[in-house]
């Protein structure tokens, strides 16, 4: 038995907005799982069913063999971090952390030491008498995540923790949240609008958008192997456009006229059946001599320098592409108006119909 | 350009402290001159020597207090509900909290008067009625200062917080709620005091001893005296102002949050 079950759940707001619509998800003890989707799409409204805030219209959630759905939120031992920190501002960081124990009427002999072993586990020890307005934004965040924790819940909630925090800081603190998950080996749920976030820290990530679950995978199968025409738009930057089938058999499709090859199933289609090809722009490269599949001639619109790796924009005939190359000084790149011949795998092109990509 | 902006500036001020501070320095010195050819505190001698002046003003106390812990404990909790579970009631408590400034008070305590002296509810003799009717009076002031406390921090995440460590509605009030807009209920508080300890025509027309019917009486009788009793109301409205700004030290920018 999985230790967080979210079964059949649906939670909609009047008779028209369906905010949750048909969520199944088994979370095992230990691991971490990602809800990742646009504003909007349901997930921070399923974390709150999960910690209790939000009811479920329908359905049923399970933790640790508890079935907790009419389980008021402060009865349901679980942790929560928010997106605006909350800290108590009357409150110092030790006082904050050491709130759920004095809720929970543990002796003052047994938080004083829970307090200072949670500050040192956020690095932050020596700060336990500052005011939450005395730290940075990263500072107070920790300082919630310790709060969280010092109460050992059964199941962390993260709500877009880091949003409010800028960029260096947002990615040094996601590796120290997941060193700290696995270190305690906690069950946790992360809700985020960032693929980078989800795909770098989870276990399994669920994508989510207009209220249901598109796809649930390890980050490596979601990123490459995306099932729907919104997980390959969202997770990550795409080229989907539109295509024609040209020999299903062949399992090739028309470009703007240009012949590609794919690994996706056609067979079942049929030749002039509309289609959307999508492509990764890391999975593009200048051919190489002597190559001869899959060749694409195309006109270089724009490059731009992106650090660790140079974006490049091309035109093939009406429709714009992006490719990616691995920055490097000695890189002799093409100039703006040349014409070049990219390539790329029969495997990197997706064949994607309106309601799937095709396997 | 510039220095002539701040003496203007400067003008302006001193003509505010003049408008503000002569009559009030005027009233002072009046009310020193209870003995002929000397200054003296005479006339505040008198003042506190007189029993009607510590009943009327003991009393007035007495029903600023009830009137500030009734207030507290009917407002505060209506605000942070109306904020945390039922945000579109927000317009129409506003509405109502307004009542009072559209009522006149003659009116509203006629309708007092000719509802609660028969039966079945004969109470208008009940210090509870006149309590009661304070407590309406300074409604719009206490309400809108604990809103106004409410709107400054998150009260929907820091109850969700609270509440996901394990704390029920009544510690989330006292606990976290309370003590995080304290400026804001002391700012009601002290407005309903000097409301109430003002407030003539309830405690007149409910016949109960208070100070500003004891104030207009002697002002018909005697002459330093009431003078002494106006310097002493205002030394109390500002030593309510210390006590403000004094917990209130401290507390700006105090507010954690994503920054």
């Amino acid at each position: 038995m999985a230790f967080l079950e979210i079964n059949n759940v649906n939670k909609s707001y009047g008779t028209d907005t369906l905010a949750v619509e048909d969520f199944n998800l088994q979370v095992e003890a230990g691991e971490l799982v990602s809800f990742l989707g646009p504003s909007g799409c349901g997930k921070t409204t399923t974390l709150r069913m999960v910690a209790g805030f939000e009811m479920p219209t329908s359905g049923y959630i399970v933790i640790n063999g508890k079935d907790v759905t009419n389980v008021p939120p402060n009865r349901r031992n679980v942790g929560m971090v928010f997106q605006a920190y909350a800290l108590f501002p009357n409150m110092t960081v030790a006082g904050n952390i050491g709130f759920g124990m004095r809720i929970a009427k543990k002796p003052s002999g047994e938080i004083k030491p829970r307090v200072e072993e949670m500050l040192h586990l956020i690095h932050m020890d020596g700060f336990g008498d500052r005011y939450p307005y005395q730290l940075s934004g990263g500072q107070q965040q920790r300082v919630a995540l310790a709060r969280a924790l010092a109460l050992s819940p059964s199941i962390l909630l993260l709500d877009e923790p880091l949003s409010a925090l800028d960029a260096k800081i947002r990615v040094a603190l996601r590796s120290e949240i997941r060193a700290i998950q696995q270190e305690l080996g906690i069950t946790t749920v992360y809700v985020t609008h960032d693929q980078e976030e989800a795909l770098s820290i989870s276990d399994r990530v669920v994508v989510m958008y207009k209220g249901r679950m598109e796809q649930v995978g390890a980050p490596f199968e979601i990123y490459n192997f995306p099932k729907t025409e919104f997980v390959a738009n969202f997770v990550g930057t795409l080229n989907a456009v539109s295509a024609e089938v040209a020999d299903p058999a062949a399992s090739i499709v028309h470009i703007e006229g240009q012949q590609l090859q794919t690994a996706s199933e056609i067979g079942h289609m049929h030749t002039g059946d509309k289609v959307m090809v999508a492509i990764r722009p890391e999975r593009l490269s200048f051919s190489q001599d002597g190559k001869k599949a899959n060749l694409i001639d195309c006109k270089i619109e724009n490059i731009t320098f992106l650090g660790s790796i140079v974006r490049i924009q091309i035109i093939i005939g009406k429709s714009k592409f992006y490719m990616d190359t691995f920055n490097n000084p000695f890189l002799e790149l093409p100039k703006i108006g040349d014409h070049v011949e990219i390539t790329c795998s029969r495997e990197a092109v997706l064949v994607i119909t309106p309601e799937q990509v095709v396997a | 350009m510039k220095r002539r902006g701040k003496v203007w500036a400067w003008i302006i001020i001193i003509i505010g402290i003049l408008y503000f501070f002569l009559p009030l320095l005027a009233t002072f010195l009046f009310s020193l001159r209870a003995k002929l050819g000397v200054l003296s505190f005479q006339a505040y001698v008198n003042v506190f020597n007189d029993p009607k002046f510590i009943v009327s003003f003991l009393s007035s106390i007495l029903w600023a207090t009830l009137t500030i812990v009734v207030g507290i404990l009917l407002f505060v909790p209506t605000a942070y509900w109306v904020r945390l579970r039922v945000p579109k009631a927000r317009t129409a408590v506003e509405f109502i909290t307004l009542i009072p400034f559209v009522v006149p008070v003659i009116v509203y305590v006629f309708g007092l008067v000719r509802t609660y002296s028969r039966p079945p509810l004969l109470i208008v003799n009940n210090p509870g009625l006149l309590i009661a009717a304070y407590t309406i009076l300074s409604m719009p002031y206490m309400y809108r200062a604990v809103d106004i406390g409410l709107r400054s921090i998150d009260v929907r995440t820091l109850t969700e917080a609270a509440q996901s460590l394990g704390a029920g509605w009544g510690t989330v009030l006292f606990r976290v709620v309370i003590p995080n807009i304290r400026v804001a209920i002391l700012n009601g508080a002290f407005l309903s005091f000097a409301i109430v300890i003002g407030e003539y025509i309830l405690a007149q027309y409910l016949a109960k001893p208070a100070f500003a019917p004891y104030m207009a009486v002697l002002m018909q009788n005697k002459a330093y005296e009431p003078a002494a009793l106006a310097v002493i109301s205002f030394a109390l409205t500002w030593a309510c102002m210390g006590i403000i700004s004094l917990f209130g030290r401290g507390q700006q920018g105090q507010l954690a949050g994503p920054r």
